[in-house]
């Protein structure tokens, strides 16, 4: 069908031996990757880890070089992203500046924000935080109530916005804001705008997830005034832009990759000679395997110009429900009889507590499925 | 020829030969004579046997929608099975002087078989060997005996006797047993990188018709979703339906990269060798089974008690899937082989065999 088809393929040999050079900064930081650090994968922060990243010209190595990028291709990119995934490294840092805000500024504020903060963000120096949802906007993004008023020589905001992961380190918010009243057209009025969390009425609350771990937070903005050039792209145009943005966040590696940690404790636990433990983790193996072609398979698409988003909903869609399935599978088949303390119980009991969000996280699933069934034709 | 034309080809072949009155037909016992005919015609079956013997000499990727069509359009013919024979036999550098069907079996299938040789009779077959799909229709069958290589065996040959049956779908499934039976050519395995050729190169070409069916049963169940009204609307417009056939459809497009991918990394005359075969076969065939098991039951799901009937063309597609998810390894025995030889590795080479599409060897 339609839309559907995701056009598999290899990778050009440039990316391979880049993989090698990968492989062998691993190898050299191998001691960083401790089971505790694997488990969180890449909402694991560390700016250590960032900063080596950075030095080896691996942040924003796609993007121009007036920016600090190093003008490599989507697809060296790629094979950088998942080799550090399947090592559990901790990315978390700069992981939202790097996929999505570096992007979004260098497109929407390419003269202004950009050409000051971008170079800043492949030396590692700086993170960011997206402030989008709010205590009674989810899924319903566009009933968001934070809004930015205009004053003389820029805006003042003022909003709640939750869930924001890793505020308490960050010092940029681009936050999504009303700047008019809802109409008709419920998705328009809505502005992406940059806050420095520095600013005075910035205050950051730490909301702990159920691992009892310190990772998102409420953002409370009182009246916090930014000058206009902290607008980002057009006033009024700001969901469009969030869309936009979303689109790449699909069906990169890191949708199927998040447990593999768990995965890697499980292959070394197990059995060869039990066919109940060879045959489950066979299974995990497969959906490993499709899930890897058809992501690759979506960048080389996308780096030849086409845009397959739903075929890149599908891949998230089906990464979260595999990475899901990996704690209840080790929990099926090692939860009774593993040593406490163990490096396979801490991954295992560290991600049965972190899975549920991983089909929360950027889009529920609910509204994925939405997604792909337009995509269908049925809505 | 092109992966389009050949495509494009296949398409209209089978468009203009099958019909749901001819799976009937054949359902009821009898052989599609005709559609073999026009298939012999365009050489489809032996797209990958050399030219020289007579084939196209295309790889599995050019030649991928052949067996994705037989499973879109449900071809009731053993086209799969007789492409895979004339490409063994190809590649051992042995030309067939037959355009009839060709059965073959896969390793499993021959583990009741022995084979013996001595100097006045050459060799013999004895033994039994299970479910040989099209068997009574095919001139020969070739099986896969590990110790001793390939055999290829007539079916007219004396000694032979054949025990009738019927798989879920209908199609032809019979037993063979074998006294004392001739083998008409005994050969080594011509493929470097496969363990169980037979076996690997059957869950190839099952995996990619079993993707064809599932996209065939995910179009009629979305369009049965936007037809059906229930509650003043179509049923399509709920979400309850909505989110199932997103599953579904997600079911089939990893299924189909998959097969996609095994196609790629197969032998073929242009290169025996194939490192990736085993693993990437091993992947589609789990990955095809599981997105029969939720497919299947989605696709009826939505159609509700239509589909149910016989009357209605979406259990030509689930009958098939159900009796194809079992034919050349299942899920389960290709996950085993999967697990075991990445538990037998260790978790540090997890990643590298991964990447490099590898099934380790212990």
């Amino acid at each position: 069908m339609e839309g559907l088809h995701i056009e598999v393929g290899e990778l050009p040999p440039a990316c391979e031996s880049l993989r090698r050079e990968v492989r062998a900064f691993i190898a050299e930081h191998r001691e960083r990757f401790t089971c505790s650090v694997r488990a969180e994968s890449w909402a694991g922060r560390d700016p250590e880890f960032t900063r080596l990243m950075a030095e080896k010209g691996w942040i924003g190595m796609t993007w121009p070089r007036k920016y600090g990028g190093q003008e490599r291709t989507m697809l060296e990119r790629y094979v950088v992203l998942e080799e550090l995934l399947a090592v559990g490294a901790p990315m978390g840092f700069h992981w939202s500046a790097e996929r999505q805000m570096g992007p979004l500024l260098m497109r929407y504020a390419p003269d202004t924000l950009a050409p000051r903060i971008v170079p800043r963000i492949t030396r590692g120096e700086t993170s960011f935080c997206i402030g989008m949802s709010e205590p009674d906007s989810g899924s319903d993004l566009a009933s968001i109530r934070s809004k930015a008023v205009k004053v003389d020589g820029g805006w003042r905001i003022s909003g709640r916005k939750v869930w924001t992961s890793g505020a308490h380190h960050a010092e940029y918010m681009v936050a999504l804001v009303r700047t008019r009243e809802k109409t008709e057209d419920r998705h328009a009025g809505m502005t992406q705008i940059l806050i420095e969390m520095n600013r005075p009425g910035v205050t950051v609350r730490p909301l702990l997830s159920q691992m009892g771990k310190h990772i998102f937070n409420e953002v409370i903005l009182d009246d916090v005034v930014v000058p206009d050039e902290n607008l980002i792209g057009i006033e009024g145009e700001g969901w469009k832009q969030v869309t936009n943005e979303l689109k790449y966040e699909r069906s990169g590696p890191e949708r199927f990759l998040s447990s593999t940690a768990l995965l890697t404790e499980m292959i070394g636990a197990a059995d060869a000679g039990d066919g109940r433990q060879v045959e489950a983790i066979g299974r995990v193996i497969a959906n490993y395997a499709a899930l890897r072609q058809m992501s690759q398979g979506i960048a080389l698409m996308m780096s030849r110009g086409e845009d397959p988003a739903l075929a890149a909903s599908i891949v998230k869609d089906s990464g979260a429900v595999m990475e899901q399935s990996l704690p209840n599978i080790a929990h099926e088949l090692f939860g009774e009889h593993i040593g406490t303390g163990s490096e396979l119980e801490q991954v295992m009991d560290y991600l049965t507590a972190a899975s549920p969000s991983f089909s929360l996280r950027g889009g529920t699933r609910e509204i994925l499925r939405g997604i792909i069934a337009r995509g269908l034709g049925l809505r | 020829m092109s992966i389009e034309m050949i495509e494009d080809s296949v398409k209209r072949l089978f468009a203009r030969e099958v019909d749901k009155a001819l799976i009937e037909r054949v359902e009821q016992g009898e052989f599609a004579s005709q559609l073999w005919d026009r298939i012999v015609e365009s050489g489809f079956h032996r797209i990958l046997s050399a030219e020289s013997h007579g084939g196209i000499e295309a790889d599995w990727e050019t030649a991928y929608p052949v067996f994705h069509q037989l499973g879109y359009q449900q071809a009731p013919v053993p086209l799969a099975e007789t492409i895979i024979a004339n490409f063994i036999l190809s590649a051992a550098g042995h030309g067939v002087d037959t355009d009839k069907p060709l059965a073959i079996l896969d390793e499993t299938a021959a583990s009741g078989l022995a084979l013996s040789h001595d100097d006045a009779s050459g060799f013999r077959l004895n033994g039994e060997a299970r479910s040989g799909k099209w068997v009574r229709w095919s001139s020969h069958a070739l099986f896969h005996v590990p110790a001793s290589g390939f055999v290829l065996a007539r079916m007219d040959a004396p000694g032979v006797t054949l025990s009738q049956g019927k798989d879920i779908s209908g199609m032809p499934a019979d037993d063979i047993r074998f006294q004392d039976t001739p083998a008409e050519r005994v050969f080594a395995n011509p493929f470097p990188d496969l363990q169980q050729p037979m076996r690997t190169l059957g869950a190839a070409a099952k995996s990619a018709m079993m993707v064809g069916a599932l996209e065939f049963a995910l179009e009629q169940s979305v369009q049965y979703a936007k037809d059906r009204v229930q509650f003043g609307r179509p049923i399509g417009k709920n979400q309850a339906i909505q989110q199932q056939l997103a599953v579904l459809a997600g079911q089939a497009v990893t299924a189909r990269s998959a097969a996609y991918v095994a196609a790629r990394d197969m032998p073929h005359l242009g290169s025996l060798a194939s490192p990736s075969a085993e693993f990437s076969v091993a992947a589609a065939k789990v990955c095809a089974g599981e997105a029969v098991r939720q497919g299947t039951s989605i696709a009826h799901q939505v159609h509700g008690a239509i589909g149910f009937t016989y009357e209605h063309s979406l259990n030509f597609a689930t009958r098939r899937l159900w009796t194809w998810r079992g034919e050349f390894g299942n899920a389960a025995w290709w996950a085993e082989r999967l697990g075991r030889a990445f538990v037998t590795a260790g978790a540090d080479r997890f990643w590298e065999n991964l990447a490099d599409r590898t099934l380790p060897t212990a």
